[in-house]
């Protein structure tokens, strides 16, 4: 449905130019719910006002529905106005001096995709109905509470009944309860429409929660892109691993097969390693399971002492020292005493990394540095 | 579905978000400004048959202006005039916007109307009500005085440099009221909340955190004022000019429409023209300067801020009097002059005697056409030149803010030069062009076009501030959202941009229309016979003697002024960002 191919921008900085986006692809299935998830800075915005016409790439292609919206060779420009989108922007952009009624009726009335008059009290009734703002129609839009507004933008953006659906941080100006609401909402409303969506947050967690496929973006690059599940216990390198969830850092040496010497003893894997091979070790706290003192011996346990714990409500968060290096932990409940424990990490959930391949990333080898000196 | 690419060399230029018809509209004011100045410093350096192939260059211009000793008078009497009118307008001007802004004084919405409409009473009218009041001759505070402690020569003379700063400064004090409190309200209070937390004495307080800040505000404003001081004509005009106390700018006037038998000398005229333009250019690049580094002091502070205020107890009461006093001597009195000048056959002191002798015999002998001819004039200038202005600030404020439009840094400089030349540069660039380069080609000379063409040259400045500023405050998203949902330019432009930019479009409109009604400098500058202004009317009886003809031509204006002044008191209730 959306197609890149080979995209790059650069913008002017201080003097010189910096580089938006670098020879980025990107498929995007019909009917599909796309999240480009990245840090401020990544790009991430830029790669969607491109698709949305807002921004003229140096180079590359995108093509919507088959339709080349954007080339430089051959050169072809489609303008926003023909694009034939529905865009949610970060800070709404909800017409101040119109209705909600208006704002979502303007462009139906005086837009490229005009529609009969008849038609127009309809297609904005319906929208407002799916959004739930049908009460408020005729209120001046700033009135409204930014959740509200926030609505209006969306109902605005699929009025147009669009090929396809652009959100630009959609939820970042709610406060968390609402915005925890909310994007169910959104993903619902998706899916009932079969819309095509690219959705752009900073946020993993509701990266996770939404899409069908992230693409992780930084440094104007997609690093992985794959399902939520893949991102999450697969991660291609352990910047991808450190963005989407706190992690455990071991360094270590692959002694036989599934088998790798570390400072807490040999840990077993399930991933494939060359033997001799130096490789980083990492496992997400949850995969920290508490044993009885009396569990029968297996592979993968180890002793450890409770150096720290802090209670959420629903989950505890352990800090505990196996051998001379200090891991986080989490389980359920809070009867953790004490004395001294055993641990278990299940083999199928530790992640293998080549020691090169992390100190090609600068981002995960600082916060390797920071979680050892705990 | 087929891929409907255009394929064109035109691609280029479709891809820049700026439309070249857009960029045509900005350059152009900009243009005509650059070729008045061109113009002038042309003609500044021939002699002989001025802007023809008989014209020798020649240094001589220059030569004959600084040989002149008469200049020497003139720049002196300036300078103790521009002086003079800062210390004035800074003393009134500054303890008001502090009283405003930063203590607990009630009635704040009150002295914001008076001090706006101190801006919008024009200075002729404060130079007639004292001429009238402090004239050596006809001045009845004069007499009074000397009636009451038998005084040989009157004491009080307005008809100086130091007389005429003083009215002038009673003018701008208001334009110094307007930027100060600016100043004051950016002002982060909890820098002096911290000094006191820390032990400072509000005097300490006020000497080392307070006035340091303040500083480059307040140089800005004295910066402005200077810039007015120098070029300003109309008050120099009222009262210097009948008495022969000149200055620069009726200078400038008495070489372009010289008295008795002489030529008008419009290589000096030049001359002088070019001289104030650098003297001019480096004052503005001063006040960038000082207002830059007032910046670097601005504290971003978040919503919901409210400064704390000092608790003035009964001190409020002395500062409503001097408000009170300001208003009396500055508007209150001279108005009243001229009503009562307007209704009386010939000007004598107020007494009880006089007011047996109120007639409307100045009504009734006006010189009708004249006045007319003057309404209809203005009348048409009113209509045109905001509606022009706001189309080219429009065009400058859309590329500057929205565009990335390579031009547009160059574009927003030349925005603001208008700004640092005076209107009197404006108008000799205006008259030499029209004498000596368009002649007979193109007959602006004596049109009241070439008056509207020099109007909204000189109001470009202004208004491209105002809308840059409201531009800069609607979210760029705001039109993006248009975009997508299929609008096209034009149509974002009048179903998104425009309703949002409204009250800022009304409010320049009102005040540009208000500038234009009231403007004397570049209409006499440029008033012929047909062209001559409403203001000018004034003007031209002044000058010829007749006082209370021209009051009653004032008194006229005046009424008719009111719905422009209580449209624009309206609007500024409904925006708070009507003014500079």
């Amino acid at each position: 449905m959306i197609s890149v191919r080979g995209l790059a921008k650069e913008f002017p900085a201080g003097g010189g130019r910096v580089a938006a986006i670098k020879n980025l692809n990107l498929e995007v299935a019909e009917g599909e719910f796309f999240v480009i998830v990245g840090a401020s800075g990544s790009g991430k915005t830029t790669l969607l006002r491109a698709v949305a016409g807002l921004e003229v790439p140096d180079r590359g292609t995108i093509s919507i529905g088959g339709r080349v919206v954007s080339s430089d060779a051959p050169p072809a420009w489609i303008p926003s106005q023909q694009r034939k989108l529905g865009m949610v922007f970060q800070s709404y952009a909800v017409w101040p001096h119109l209705t909600v009624y208006q704002n979502v009726a303007l462009p139906l009335t005086d837009g490229t995709h005009r529609v009969r008059r008849g038609e127009v009290e309809k297609r904005v009734r319906e929208a407002l109905r799916l959004v739930q703002l049908d009460q408020v129609a005729e209120r001046s839009a700033t009135l409204l509470s930014g959740g509200q507004q926030q609505r209006v933008a969306l109902a605005r953006a699929i009025a147009v009944n669009p090929g396809i659906l652009l959100m630009d941080e959609p939820l970042s100006n709610l406060d968390a309860r609402l915005r925890e609401e909310v994007r169910g909402k959104i993903r619902e409303l998706a899916k009932q429409l079969g819309s095509t969506v690219l959705y752009v947050t900073h946020d993993q967690v509701e990266a996770m929660a939404m899409a069908d496929r992230i693409a992780l973006m930084q440094a104007g690059e997609l690093l992985q892109v794959g399902t939520p599940a893949e991102l999450y216990h697969r991660p291609a390198t352990t910047g991808v691993a450190e963005f989407f969830g706190t992690m455990n850092w071991l360094e270590g040496t692959v002694t036989a097969p599934g088998v790798a010497e570390t400072a807490i003893g040999p840990v077993r894997f399930e991933a494939e390693a060359g033997i001799g091979t130096e490789v980083l070790i990492g496992f997400r706290p949850e995969c920290v399971a508490l044993l009885a003192a009396a569990a029968p011996e297996k592979p993968n346990v180890f002793s450890a002492a409770l150096k720290a714990s802090v209670f959420l409500g629903d989950q505890s968060l352990l800090t505990l020292a196996l051998a001379d290096r200090v891991i986080s932990a989490k389980c359920r409940g809070a009867d953790v005493d004490g004395g001294p424990l055993r641990v278990w990490i299940d083999p199928a959930d530790v992640m293998v990394f080549s020691a090169e391949r992390r100190l090609a990333g600068g981002a995960a080898d600082s916060l390797f540095g920071a979680r050892a000196a705990v | 579905m087929k891929a409907r690419s255009i394929e064109s060399p035109l691609f280029f230029v479709r891809r820049s978000t700026t439309s070249p018809g857009l960029l045509f509209l900005a350059s152009l004011p900009i243009a005509v400004i650059a070729v008045f100045v061109a113009v002038m410093i042309w003609v500044s350096f021939q002699r002989g048959m001025l802007g023809t192939s008989g014209a020798v260059y020649t240094l001589e211009n220059y030569l004959a202006l600084f040989g002149d000793p008469f200049l020497y008078r003139v720049l002196w009497n300036t300078a103790v005039f521009t002086a003079t009118t800062t210390v004035v307008a800074l003393a009134i001007g500054l303890p008001i916007a502090w009283l405003a802004e930063r203590t607990s004084i009630p009635g704040k919405t009150a002295i914001y109307a008076i001090m706006t409409l101190g801006l919008l009473i024009p200075g002729i009218y404060t130079a007639m009500g004292w001429t009238f009041i402090a004239h050596p001759r006809i001045g009845f505070l004069n007499r009074w005085l000397m009636d009451l402690f038998g005084l040989q020569d009157a004491p009080l003379n307005i008809a100086t440099p130091v007389g005429m700063g003083f009215v002038q400064g009673l003018s701008l004090a208001a334009v110094v009221f307007i930027l100060t409190a600016q100043m004051f309200r950016a002002m982060n209070p909890s820098l002096e909340e911290a000094a006191k937390v820390h032990g400072l004495s509000f005097l300490r307080t006020i000497h080392r955190v307070t006035l340091p800040l303040a500083l480059p505000g307040i140089l800005a404003a004295v910066i402005y004022v200077v810039t007015i001081g120098i070029a300003t004509f109309d008050i120099p005009a009222i009262v210097g000019l009948g008495n022969r106390v000149y200055m620069l700018s009726t200078y400038i006037y008495l070489k372009v429409h010289p008295q008795g038998s002489g030529l008008p000398e419009y290589g000096i005229t030049g001359a002088v023209g070019a001289c104030m333009i650098v003297v001019a250019a480096l004052l503005t690049l001063l006040y960038g300067q000082v207002l830059r580094s007032g910046h670097r002091f601005e504290v971003v502070t978040g919503k919901g801020y409210r400064p704390a205020l000092i608790e003035l107890g009964g001190w409020a009461a002395a500062g409503w009097c001097f408000i009170g006093l300001y208003a009396f001597v500055s508007k209150v009195l001279p108005l009243l002059l001229i009503v009562y000048a307007a209704l009386t056959p010939y000007f004598a002191p107020p007494s009880i005697e006089m007011m047996r002798h109120l007639s409307l015999v100045h009504f009734t002998n006006m010189e009708w056409g004249l006045v007319l001819r003057g309404a209809r004039n203005t009348a048409l200038l009113v209509a045109v030149v905001p509606l022009l202005v706001l189309l080219f600030a429009f065009a400058i404020s859309w590329l500057v803010v929205r565009s990335r439009n390579r031009a547009r840094y160059a574009i927003e400089f030349a925005a603001f030069l208008p700004q640092a030349l005076p209107e009197v540069i404006l108008a000799i660039g205006a008259l030499l062009l029209a004498l000596f380069v368009l002649g007979e080609t193109v007959p602006l000379y004596g049109s009241v076009w070439l008056i509207a063409i020099v109007y909204v040259a000189a109001r470009i400045a202004f208004a491209t501030r105002a809308l840059n500023g409201s531009l800069l405050q609607i979210h760029r998203e705001m039109e993006e959202a248009a975009f997508v949902s299929g609008l096209s330019t034009l149509r974002t432009a009048r179903r998104v941009l425009l309703p949002l930019l409204r009250p800022t479009l009304l409010s320049v409109w009102i005040w540009t229309a208000l500038l234009v009604y009231r403007e004397l400098t570049v209409a006499v500058f440029l008033g012929v016979h047909d062209n001559i202004t409403f203001p000018a009317v004034i003007w031209s009886y002044w000058y010829a003697g007749g006082m209370n003809k021209a009051s009653a031509v004032t008194l006229l204006m005046t009424v008719l002024l009111a719905p422009l002044i209580a449209a624009f008191w309206w609007l500024g209730r409904k925006t708070p960002t009507a003014t500079q």
